[in-house]
Parts: structure tokens; C-alpha cells; sequence
């Protein structure tokens, strides 16, 4: 039965009601999304970090409250207050215009700089008002943000800079195009000072400064879905005359492309800014001492097994076998994964980030396979590209920077054997990291935790010491291209096993590592603390004798170690 | 005055306020959802307005799309049912900020009486019992053997982290503390890592049973007698009936001079009911209040008379009680049952679909609230009661004979219900002599 219509309703009223109020919301109650048109609380939104609580779109956040919502309460304090524009190019109806938003908004220019600090330490801090003009930079952006990275180099502080921008301001023309020259160099010689410099990317942040300080940090984070990019995509839908995919130019386009470390979502911003902070104000290189004598495991004491090179082999490629990530789980503490090579991709056949290791930060880099199936076809089953030993670079050389020690475990089947990875350059990426990792100026310690498969695995090898669990693998090549290479016959791989020496022993003996550390009888995820303790006394011994050797002592090590074989 | 009602709710509440408000001359205005298309109240009201789809997230719980729902259609008061907003004090206090009358208490009583540990304070301040307990976290047997004394026995000892059961243990008597203590802490620290610890009374066999209060704007509050609402399945009630056959007149007296008491220290207004669990020796302890129209208000309206729904509308439109605490009468026995789409015989499993023919029984004394009819679709998307039974008669034992009837004739085609279940209740021994309390369901 259909109801529609069926039912006889209550006859409207035919007067006019006199009543004094009449329901009405009012002023400033409601506000409307404009990511998906909700009607939504505005003061829900003021609590909630400016998300919409329908959609999690992001708005667009006011220079000062963002400051609010980030440092410590009252410990703001606001540098170079009215330095504005001087119009350089007398540009027709731009003072007046600037007057007017100066009005409207009550800001002087499109950026707010000072000091702070975030969970007590200090930090220098500008961020990017878009209602001012699209927070373009002008010559008074380009100059507060100078001369605030300029006295941040000097007070030794680190700079956190908040973009959002259009690009350069176009009244402004040639003078704000040299703001990105201006702003660039002053971040290099912050770098250069040794200092930290953080680059938060919100939405949009597009031009000229994307092509300058915004894509210039140590650590760059962007906000979700932020529109990150170069040139506008209006302007390259125009120019290719085609559409662009869907999430084009979005923080997480930029993620997968290499070009930012994190992404952060707006609620988390202040403590993992407070965290990264952290992590790079402390400097000692000082090694909590142990809670108690460790409970040492039996592992050491027991009979060395007697094992083919085959068995070995096998061993080593087990699926339940303990994987990078399960180290860093299990021997840092606050690990912070940084993603990509700021070149092309985040390759995640390599993990690496900052973590502490008793205490002391370490920059830690993973050759990652897989725990399942389907995260192994997402890492590639540990075989890197080219972007992977890019991105390991890129953490090794900020690690060296910040005076962090290195510790990489490697287990890969070797390089990846791809059309792109030689596209990419394989071999110049594989070659680049021996290059440079020779003459880091902190220490660098490679565990070979499953398989090292040939120059995929030295690439993150060119180190101090080398050590091998007991049951990895470390060689030329795989046992079966071997046997294919010399032999002709891929079938004989147990066969050039036994001829390689590729086992732990065998390279211990040879000299090429410095030490071999036991495994359980039946090694997984289940005992791997019995590894992991043992690997934790032994991590904690070399930080401390490598610390203490001078940096170029450490240089000079380095290369006779590999100089003698 | 009230002359245009939006109803923020659907079902059988929302039929029955419009019918309430059409009664009283009052314009009514529907808001549905995309599923409640073809939904009674939707067809039923003055005026319908679709406020988004069918998760209620997003149609019965969005508070700016009701609001802005109100506004458009020009009603000046809501009425926000059971369940959905009803005691959602965020939207309370939005209708008091948009100048529309909320038919309920104001937004900061609800904002008190929602939050546990300040309703037992309220409540502790006017005297109104609650079950006593330890009031510091308690770390040893012997500090705790001292509090279990002061607090008296059988008493439960709780972990601070609990939950579960885990960490839970009653002890009968004094001898056996002690024990109970430890065994529940070994389990707390086992389970949860922590050994703090709580004792509370053990309230033994408990039933429940609320009072109906009317509470105007003037400071009048009476209330219109007890409900025990013992039959309960997982807390969800399944009968409540009025009077409670476990109350003398001298007991309904004593709760009802509490329940006014509580009514009163929580500056209440308009309709609510106070929650209590009563035991065997006649203790009882507040539990909590709610600060709404109940599902089962018809058996209070049969046996006292008083349309509740009309009065929620008077009392919000600022008018003095239509009633003294002298004129209310109970008289007869009235019980309710509620009837759900559900399959008892698969663990209650919610049964939507099409109800294909169906039949509802009716005569002297037999009341149905629906919203069902032949050919709705019960959609998946919303609570699962269909209708509400009730049945009114000079005595318990004649409402429950007709109940039987009642329930014998009633024909639901198409989709699963709890109709013979109710029907097996109504004729358990224990339900007919009325020795149930909260966890007879458990044990039938």
C-alpha cells in the first residue's frame, strides 16, 4: 500500500503570527564548508583545529592563530611589525590595495615572523596569511623571511616557516622574483651554519615559492590534501591540453613522488614538530646507561650449528624471518619515518628515519621486505630502485649534518632489475652511495640481516663495521646466477653456494666483516629478542667507541678498511 | 505559544507527537531521512523535510541540518523524541542560542544529568540514595576490608581500569574479603597492568524501577508514579509495566518523595525519569536520570491519565502544571511490550524487510503505538522496534491475560519479530507472580 497523500493534514493557520522573535540563527553560529558545502558549528570548528568535522576538509588557518595553536602560550614574540611594501615598480592602485587588506585583515604584510617556542624550545617561526593577496611574496615577505632565518643562523636557533602562497606577487614583478633568490640563499647559509630548518606546506602552496623556501627544509612536512606545486593546474591543463588525474598536486602526490617527508594532519602538527625538534636539539651523542645488566641470552654460548652454504641461503630468504622494520621496532624508540629522495618517487623497498637508540638519535635506514604478500609487492620485495638509495643518501647526508650516527640493516635480494631503475640511473645511484658514504663525517654501522645481494646491498655497506647474523648471506650475486653465469646452468645454485663463501663464517674469515652474530635455532619474529638483545649490546659498544674518534679519524678508518681488500 | 512543532526523530515517537500536537491544534513538521521516504510519521506530519541520507549521522543527528530544517519551515519549537538528540545537550543549547524552543529540560541540566559523576554528586547533595562506595582508589586488602565495612555487605570489588568482568569479584561477607580482594587484584594487574582498586555495594537482584516526573518552569514537580522495567535483555527493556507490583503505597510514596527530590536539585523541567534500582530488603539507590520522553510512557499516561506528550508541549510553552501531586491517581494495571524486528531464534538479530500483510489486534483497553504498516519496508539503518503493545485493566492479572490475547492476535508477514517471544514471557510463572528482577530474562 503507498501512503502518498492519503492522509488529511491539520488546516494551516490563516493568520499572521505577532510574535516578537522569531526563531533565527545568529550571526557567526553556523559557517559553511567550502569543501562540501555542509552547514557546520563554527565554534566546533574553532575547537576542532579549523576541520570541518563533516568532510575533514581542511580551512584555511589565520597567521596568528595558527601561531596560537602551535607554540607554548605567551611565548610568541612578533619580529619586524610593520615592514611593509615600497611599491617598487609604482605599480598603479597597489598601495591602496595593500591599505585595504592592511584594513580588512589587520595584517601589515602576507607573513607573520618571530620567536617562540614548542614544548619549551625555542624555534623561529613565520607563517604565510593567504587573505593577504594569496600570501604572495613581495619584497617584505622575501625580507622578514630573510631577516628572520638571518638572526635565526646567528641565535642558533631552528626555523620552522608555514607556506601558503600563491607564488611571487606580480605588482611587485622582477623584485619579487629575486625574493626567491634572496630567501634561498639565506636558507643555504643557515644550512650551512648546521642549523635546522623545517618547511611546512599547506594549501595551496604554488610559484615562486614552492621554487624556493617552501621545498628547501631539512624536513619538509605538508598538511593533507594541501595543493603543492609549481605551476598552477589551471595553467598546465591549458598549456598540455588535457585533464589532470584526480589528486594531482596533492600532498599525497607529493609523497609518492619523493618530494616531502611527512605528511601531518593539522591536530598532530604541534607534537611531531615538538618531536623532530627534539630529536635535533639534542647533540651529545650521549647513550642512556643501561637499566640493569642486561639478562644475557644462551645464544653466545652455544656450539656454533654446522650448516651447508645452501641451508644458509635458504635460512636466509625464510618468509618468517624478521624483517628491517622489526628491528627498528624493536631497538629504537620514536622512530620517525622521513619519506622520499626529493627527485622523483618514495621508494619503499628502503625505510629510514630518525629514532632514538638509548637515548641518542640515529638516523636508521632499512632495506624493508615485506611481512605478507602484499606488503612484500608493495616494497618490492626488498629490491630498491634507484629512489631508494637516493632517499637512504639524502637521510645519510642530513644525518651527517645534524652529527647523527647511521645505522643501516640490509637484506635485499639485490637492486631492482627494472627498465625504470635504469632509466633512474641503477648503477649512478648504487655508485653515488659508495662514493659518498666513504667520506661521512659520522659513523655508519650495516648489519646484514637476511640476504645482501651484491651491489643493492654495498650501497648501504660502505661502512665502519659490517656484521652478519649468523644465518645471512652476503655476496657477489645470487647462488643461482652464479652458477648460470659460469656454468651455464642455474641449477646448480646449492653447488656454487658451497664455492662462493657467502656465509657469515666465510666472510668473517675473509675479513670483510667485523662480526657474526648468533641466531636461534628456528629464527622469526617470535625470538627475535634473543637476537635483538645481544644486537643491542653490541650497537651500544660501537656508538660508544665510534662517537669518540675524531671525524677525520673516522674517514681515515674507513677508507683503509675497504683500501686493504 | 507553540503553533508549529518540527519533530527531530521518526517511528512510533514521531507518530505520536504529531498525533499529540494535531490534537492540540499545533502544526507539525516531519524531518525524514532518503530511507524514511515512504515512513509514517513522514506522510503523516503537515509537512515533510528530507535531511540527508540514511546513515542518522547524517540525517536524525545532524544538528545543523535540523536547525536549519526549523528555520525553513517557519516551526518554532523541537521536539527531539528518544534516542537520536534527545539528550544531546550541544543541541539543546543551539535551539536556546537560535531562539527555538527545545520541548525537554534546558541544555545545562542535561549537560549535568548526562555526565555520571555529576549526577551522583547532585544527587548525594540532596540526599537522594546512591550506591555507596569507596570514594579514593584503594591499593591493599586490609584499607579495603575498612571501606567494604563502612560501606556494608555483599560488596564488589572493581579494578580502576576495569571492564569485561576482569577484575571483579563480590565478596558475601567479611570473611571473605580478604580473599576477593586479592584474586580480583591478581586479575587487574594480570589483565590490565594496574592493581588500583574499587569497592562499591553489590547491589543483589535488583529491579529497576523509575519514576515519571513532570517538572514545570514554576517550580512545580510531582511525579506520576513508578514503571518496573525488571524484563530486560543486554539492558535493553522488553516489558515495563505500571504499578510495580514489588511497591507498597507506602514504598511508592517514599521513591516518588526521592524522585520529586532529585528532580528538584537538578533544576529540572519538562518530562524526565528517574532511574533506581530497587532491592529485595527495599534499599534503593538512584542510577541515573534521563532527560527525555521514555519509550514506555504509555503505560504511566493509561493508568494516571495524563497525556505526557501534551504536557511536554504545555510545560515548554511556559504554562504552570496542568496538575497537583493530589490529582494524580493510579488506577488499574497497564503493561507494555515492545515489539521488534528481530529474531529471537538467531541471537536477536535485527530482520529487516518488507512487511508483506499484517494485523493488529485492538478493542476495550488494548493500545498499539506503530509506525508499521502493510507494505513498509523495515530498513536496517535505525533501532529495531516496530510498535509498541500496551494493554490496560482493573489488575495485573487481567492486563497480563490481556496482554496474552492481545499478543495471540497480532500477524506481522514478511520479516522476523520478537511477538512469540514476548508471548512465552507473558506466560512464565516467575513473570505471572511477578518474582523477576533485572537478570530474569538471563535466566528464564
Amino acid at each position: 500500500m503507498k501512503l502518498q497523500n492519503m492522509f488529511k493534514k491539520t488546516s494551516r493557520k490563516s493568520y499572521i503570527s505577532l510574535k516578537e522573535s522569531k526563531p533565527e540563527v545568529p550571526e557567526g553560529l553556523l559557517r559553511k564548508c567550502n569543501k562540501c558545502g555542509a552547514a557546520i558549528i563554527a565554534e566546533d570548528v574553532k575547537q576542532g583545529f579549523y576541520i570541518c568535522p563533516k568532510c575533514h576538509g581542511y580551512f584555511r588557518v589565520h597567521a596568528y592563530r595558527r601561531i596560537e595553536m602551535l607554540t607554548d602560550e605567551g611565548s610568541f614574540e612578533e619580529w619586524d611589525r610593520g615592514m611593509t611594501t615600497k611599491n617598487p615598480l609604482d605599480f598603479k592602485g597597489y598601495e591602496e590595495k595593500i591599505e585595504a587588506l592592511q584594513e580588512k585583515t589587520n595584517l601589515e604584510e602576507a607573513i607573520v615572523t618571530g620567536k617562540a617556542s614548542i614544548e619549551g624550545m625555542p624555534v623561529v617561526i613565520g607563517v604565510c596569511d593567504g587573505r593577504f593577496l594569496m600570501a604572495s611574496m613581495g619584497e617584505a615577505v622575501g625580507e622578514k623571511i630573510v631577516r628572520a632565518v638571518e638572526r635565526a643562523t646567528e641565535e642558533k636557533l631552528p626555523v620552522i616557516i608555514f607556506a601558503c602562497s600563491g607564488g611571487a606577487r606580480m605588482q611587485e614583478g622582477i623584485v619579487s622574483l629575486m625574493q626567491m633568490a634572496k630567501t634561498s640563499a639565506a636558507l643555504k647559509r643557515h644550512s650551512d651554519a648546521g642549523q635546522l630548518y623545517i618547511s611546512v606546506l599547506t594549501d595551496p602552496t604554488t610559484g615562486g615559492v614552492t621554487a624556493s623556501f617552501a621545498m628547501l627544509g631539512d624536513v619538509i612536512l605538508a598538511e593533507p590534501h594541501a595543493l603543492i606545486g609549481f605551476a598552477g593546474p589551471r595553467v598546465i591543463e591549458q598549456t598540455i591540453g588535457e585533464k589532470l588525474p584526480k589528486g594531482f598536486q596533492r600532498s599525497e602526490f607529493l609523497l609518492e613522488h619523493g618530494f616531502i617527508d611527512r605528511i601531518v594532519e593539522r591536530e598532530n602538527m604541534r607534537q611531531e614538530l615538538a618531536e623532530i625538534l627534539r630529536l635535533h636539539c639534542n647533540t651529545e651523542r650521549v647513550l642512556r646507561t643501561p637499566d640493569e645488566q642486561q639478562v644475557h641470552t644462551e645464544l653466545e654460548e652455544k656450539v656454533k650449528k654446522v650448516r651447508s652454504a645452501w641451508d644458509r641461503i635458504q635460512i636466509s630468504r625464510r618468509k618468517d624471518r624478521p624483517v628491517g622494520s622489526n628491528y627498528i621496532e624493536n631497538l629504537f624508540e620514536s622512530f620517525m619515518e622521513f619519506h622520499g629522495d626529493r627527485c622523483f618517487k618514495d621508494d619503499k623497498a628502503i625505510t629510514g628515519g630518525i629514532a632514538y637508540f638509548k637515548g641518542m638519535p640515529v638516523t636508521v635506514i632499512a632495506q624493508a621486505k615485506g611481512r605478507t604478500t602484499k606488503e612484500n609487492i608493495e616494497r618490492n620485495f626488498g629490491m630498491p630502485s634507484p629512489d631508494g638509495y637516493r632517499k637512504a643518501l639524502r637521510l645519510m647526508k642530513q644525518a651527517e649534518k645534524f652529527g647523527r650516527p647511521v645505522i643501516c640493516f640490509v637484506d635485499t635480494p639485490g637492486a631492482f632489475c627494472g627498465l625504470e631503475a635504469e632509466e633512474r640511473g641503477q648503477g649512478e645511484a648504487i655508485a653515488r652511495n659508495l662514493f659518498e658514504m666513504s667520506g661521512m663525517r659520522t659513523p655508519i654501522l650495516s648489519i646484514v640481516i637476511g640476504e645482501g645481494g651484491s651491489g643493492g646491498a654495498l650501497a648501504m655497506a660502505v661502512a665502519d663495521e659490517v656484521w652478519m647474523l649468523e644465518n645471512s648471506v652476503y655476496s657477489i650475486l645470487s647462488p643461482e646466477g652464479f652458477s648460470s653465469i659460469l656454468w651455464k646452468d642455474s641449477k646448480r645454485a646449492s653447488e656454487a653456494a658451497e664455492v662462493m663463501r657467502l656465509t657469515a663464517d666465510d666472510l668473517l674469515h675473509l675479513q670483510i666483516i667485523e662480526r657474526v652474530i648468533p641466531e636461534p635455532e628456528h629464527y622469526t619474529t617470535e625470538n627475535l629478542n634473543n637476537v635483538c638483545d645481544v644486537l643491542e649490546q653490541q650497537i651500544r659498544d660501537f656508538l660508544e667507541k665510534y662517537t669518540a674518534i675524531s671525524e677525520s679519524d673516522l674517514i681515515e678508518k674507513r677508507y683503509g678498511r675497504f683500501r686493504r681488500m | 505559544m507553540i503553533e508549529k512543532v518540527l519533530i527531530a526523530n521518526r517511528g512510533e515517537i514521531a507518530v505520536r507527537i504529531i498525533r499529540a500536537c494535531r490534537e492540540m491544534g499545533i502544526e507539525t513538521v516531519a524531518v525524514y531521512s532518503e530511507a524514511d521516504r515512504e515512513a509514517l510519521h513522514t506522510q503523516l506530519a503537515d509537512e515533510a523535510i528530507c535531511i540527508g541520507p540514511a546513515p542518522s549521522t547524517e540525517s536524525y543527528l545532524s544538528m545543523e541540518r535540523i536547525i536549519s530544517a526549523t528555520l525553513v519551515s517557519g516551526a518554532d519549537a523541537i521536539h527531539p523524541g528518544f534516542g537520536f538528540l534527545s539528550e544531546n545537550s550541544k543541541f539543546a543549547e543551539l535551539c536556546e542560542q537560535c531562539n527555538i524552543t527545545f520541548i525537554g529540560p534546558e541544555s545545562k541540566v542535561i549537560r549535568k544529568m548526562g555526565n555520571k559523576q555529576e549526577a551522583r554528586n547532585t544527587m548525594v547533595a540532596a540526599g537522594v540514595p546512591v550506591i555507596p562506595g569507596s570514594t579514593e582508589p584503594i591499593y591493599d586488602a586490609k584499607t579495603g576490608a575498612v571501606t567494604a565495612e563502612e560501606i556494608g555487605y555483599p560488596v564488589i570489588v572493581k579494578a580502576a581500569l576495569g571492564g569485561g568482568g576482569k577484575g571483579m569479584r563480590v565478596a558475601e561477607k567479611p570473611e571473605d574479603f580478604e580473599n576477593s580482594f586479592n584474586t580480583a587484584q591478581k586479575e587487574a594487574q594480570m589483565a590490565f597492568g594496574d592493581g588500583t582498586m574499587y569497592i562499591e555495594h553489590f547491589v543483589q537482584h535488583p529491579r529497576h524501577i523509575e519514576f515519571q516526573i513532570l517538572a514545570d518552569k514554576h517550580g512545580n514537580v510531582i511525579h506520576l508514579g513508578e514503571r518496573d522495567c525488571s524484563v530486560q535483555r543486554n539492558h535493553q527493556k522488553m516489558i515495563e509495566e505500571s504499578p510495580s507490583i514489588a511497591l507498597s503505597e507506602e514504598m511508592r510514596k517514599k521513591m516518588g518523595d526521592a524522585a520529586v527530590k532529585a528532580a528538584k536539585a537538578a533544576d529540572y523541567t519538562n518530562a524526565g525519569t528517574i532511574e533506581f534500582l530497587l532491592e529485595k530488603s527495599g534499599n534503593f539507590y538512584f542510577m541515573e536520570m534521563n532527560t527525555r520522553i521514555q519509550v514506555e510512557h504509555p503505560v504511566t499516561e493509561w493508568v494516571t491519565g495524563i497525556d505526557l506528550i501534551k504536557e511536554q508541549i504545555r510545560i515548554a510553552d511556559g504554562r504552570k502544571l496542568s496538575y497537583s501531586q493530589e490529582d494524580v491517581k493510579i488506577t488499574g494495571h497497564a503493561i507494555e511490550c515492545r515489539i521488534n524486528a528481530e529474531n529471537p531464534k538467531k541471537n536477536f538479530r535485527p530482520s529487516p524487510g518488507m512487511i508483506t500483510d499484517m494485523y493488529l489486534p485492538g478493542g476495550k483497553g488494548v493500545r498499539i503505538d506503530a509506525a508499521i504498516y502493510s507494505g513498509y519496508t523495515v530498513t536496517p539503518y535505525y533501532d529495531s522496534m516496530l510498535a509498541k503493545l500496551i494493554v490496560h485493566a482493573g489488575s495485573r492479572k487481567e492486563a497480563i491475560r490481556k496482554m496474552r490475547s492481545a499478543l495471540g492476535e497480532i500477524i506481522i508477514e514478511g520479516i522476523e519479530t520478537n511477538v512469540d517471544y514476548q508471548y512465552e514471557i507473558l506466560h512464565h510463572p516467575d513473570f505471572e507472580s511477578g518474582d523477576i528482577d533485572i537478570e530474569f530474562i538471563e535466566k528464564m
